[in-house]
């Protein structure tokens, strides 16, 4: 494996983990609970390694993406099912990330908002048309590290680092009252949401898939996971952090994704917030990306159409019509005039539903060593592994319940 | 063939089926059996296309996944899969047997710009 290679796929994976779900998210948890959060953002990423690697394996080894495997795994009516609930989901995520992008360039040139939104989805469009997937991964997912500047802010404005370190261990803020309590375990059910969405899981197993992972791939597979998504998780503690040092005493409750621009804006100037809002439109754009494909994959797998990148438009027709039509959905329903937070916010509550149904097959597939032989689930991979799942299982079963005693967090 | 003992419902239904140059062609949706009470059953065919889903869904999904991908379905005789491993592996082109219908149809409908390959 060339060192180049490597660290490119890993810089990949930290310019690309952070979309606007994260954004708005942590802003407002810094924001409204100080430091208190930043254990779930760590303790989620965690789960995201554990689960993003089991794929990556799984997809190297037994040459499974997600959605075969879902179908195979959990048969027609069950596999239709958490289909379904993937497309929703993704295709909200999508229309999401669509406004988030409309917004950061509304910000950035002046222009109106829905001008920049349909601009920004007819340049997705060609994009995918026409660049490889690895130049699309690399350009967005490289680009994306403009996003570093809140990691440098949050150095500059020097936080209280004692506090900010107190916020990694598993809390409950004292003295809250039952709604805030409440709104606490809202954000912190919408933050593992967030983290793990389950596009990321389609997305990368499906991305191992065409590039032909094999065994000898298994260690890119393990530093990817680990140190990329690790070290774009630390952008996201660095997000809530500022917040929380810089909007939480001044009363502001930073629910735009422009908003958390100002926090490279108030250390460094006009050349943070520039910094600032380039690599939100990156960032934000991939995973705009990555969900509309995501969709693609999902009903081509489930499907057995032919799928892929790395063919060209023509040659998987059935793949390519459906990205397509996403992404008019996704547009549309940006149109409509939901606003994007709104839209953010259903995103993280509907996906959190369908993780479970999504990582069941993936543990089970990832355990069984007729198809995995001697790179079957060891016993740190199993008890990780079902350990989240329990937690999953929990946040989904709690996620519509918080969402509608807190009105989305804003009780 | 170089099949032994298989479990059809477990191993072989809802697998990805590859024809002779390993493209995608479709899943195994469902299986057909022949045999009379009483005398052995016999695998004749492989049926492919959400057509197979009829006997296997409620009828609202059936009209939802009709609406998505369509209600065709092809027949591959058993004789014609090659291997099963994680995939089920077909002895000819997937045009031979009818499986490259829907792809066709699909290209027709997109516009004819052509995208770049993509490098190693």
């Amino acid at each position: 494996m060339k060192i180049t290679e490597l660290t490119l796929g890993i810089l990949t994976a930290v310019g690309g983990f952070v979309d606007v779900s994260e954004l708005v998210f942590m802003a407002q948890a810094g924001s409204r609970f100080q430091y208190a959060l930043v254990w779930v953002i760590v303790l989620a990423t965690i789960g995201m390694m554990v689960f993003g690697e089991m794929s990556g394996r799984v997809a190297a080894i037994a040459k499974q993406p997600v959605f075969n495997m879902m179908r195979h795994r959990l048969g027609l009516n069950l596999g239709l099912v958490t289909l379904i609930a993937s497309l929703i989901s993704n295709t909200i995520t999508c229309a999401a990330e669509i406004g988030g992008v409309g917004i950061v360039l509304h910000l950035l040139t002046g222009f109106g908002f829905v001008p920049m939104a349909i601009a920004a989805t007819a340049v997705f469009v060609a994009t995918i048309w026409l660049l490889p997937f690895k130049w699309i991964e690399r350009t967005y997912g490289l680009l994306g590290l403009f996003m570093i500047v809140f990691a440098v802010a949050l150095v500059a404005i020097e936080p209280p680092w004692g506090q900010f370190a107190t916020g990694f261990v598993p809390q409950v803020p004292a003295g809250l009252s039952t709604q805030d309590l409440l709104t606490y375990s809202y954000f912190a059910v919408a933050i593992v949401s967030a983290v793990m969405f389950p596009y990321e899981t389609y997305f990368y197993s499906s991305g191992a898939i065409e590039e032909k992972w094999g065994e000898k791939d298994l260690g890119l597979n393990r530093l990817t996971t680990i140190v990329g998504f690790g070290l774009g998780s630390l952008l996201t503690v660095a997000i809530l952090a500022s917040s929380a040092q810089l909007f939480g005493p001044a009363g502001v409750n930073p629910e735009m994704p422009g908003t958390a621009a100002l926090q490279a804006a108030v250390p460094f100037g006009r050349t943070g917030l520039l910094l600032a809002l380039l690599g939100m439109l990156f960032a934000i754009a991939g995973a705009a990306i990555e969900t509309c494909l995501a969709n693609a994959y999902s009903l081509s797998q489930f499907f057995g159409w032919r799928w892929g990148r790395r063919l060209k438009p023509h040659e998987a027709p059935r793949f390519t019509l459906v990205w397509l039509v996403v992404f008019i959905l996704a547009l549309g329903i940006v149109l409509t005039g939901v606003e994007p937070i709104a839209l953010a916010e259903y995103a993280v509550v509907v996906s959190i539903l369908v993780l479970p149904l999504t990582y069941l097959p993936l543990l089970l597939l990832a355990g069984d060593k007729s198809y995995m032989r001697q790179h079957a689930n060891g016993w740190i991979a199993k008890t990780l592994g079902w350990a989240y799942y329990a937690l999953i299982v929990v946040a989904a079963l709690a996620a519509l319940p918080l969402f509608l005693l807190t009105e989305g967090g804003k009780l | 063939m170089t099949i032994g003992r298989v479990r059809l419902l477990t191993q072989v239904r809802d697998l990805q089926i590859i024809d002779r140059d390993e493209q995608d062609c479709g899943i195994v949706d469902d299986v057909e059996l022949e045999g009379r009470p009483g005398e052995g059953l016999r695998v004749t065919a492989i049926l492919v296309g959400p057509g197979a889903y009829r006997t296997r869904l409620p009828r609202w999904a059936m009209r939802l996944v009709a609406l998505i991908a369509g209600d065709h379905m092809a027949r591959v005789p058993w004789g014609e899969v090659a291997y099963i491993s994680s995939t089920v592996q077909l002895a000819r082109p997937a045009q031979d047997y009818g499986l490259g219908e829907a792809e066709q149809r699909a290209r027709r409908l997109l516009p004819q710009i052509g995208g770049l390959n993509a490098p190693e």
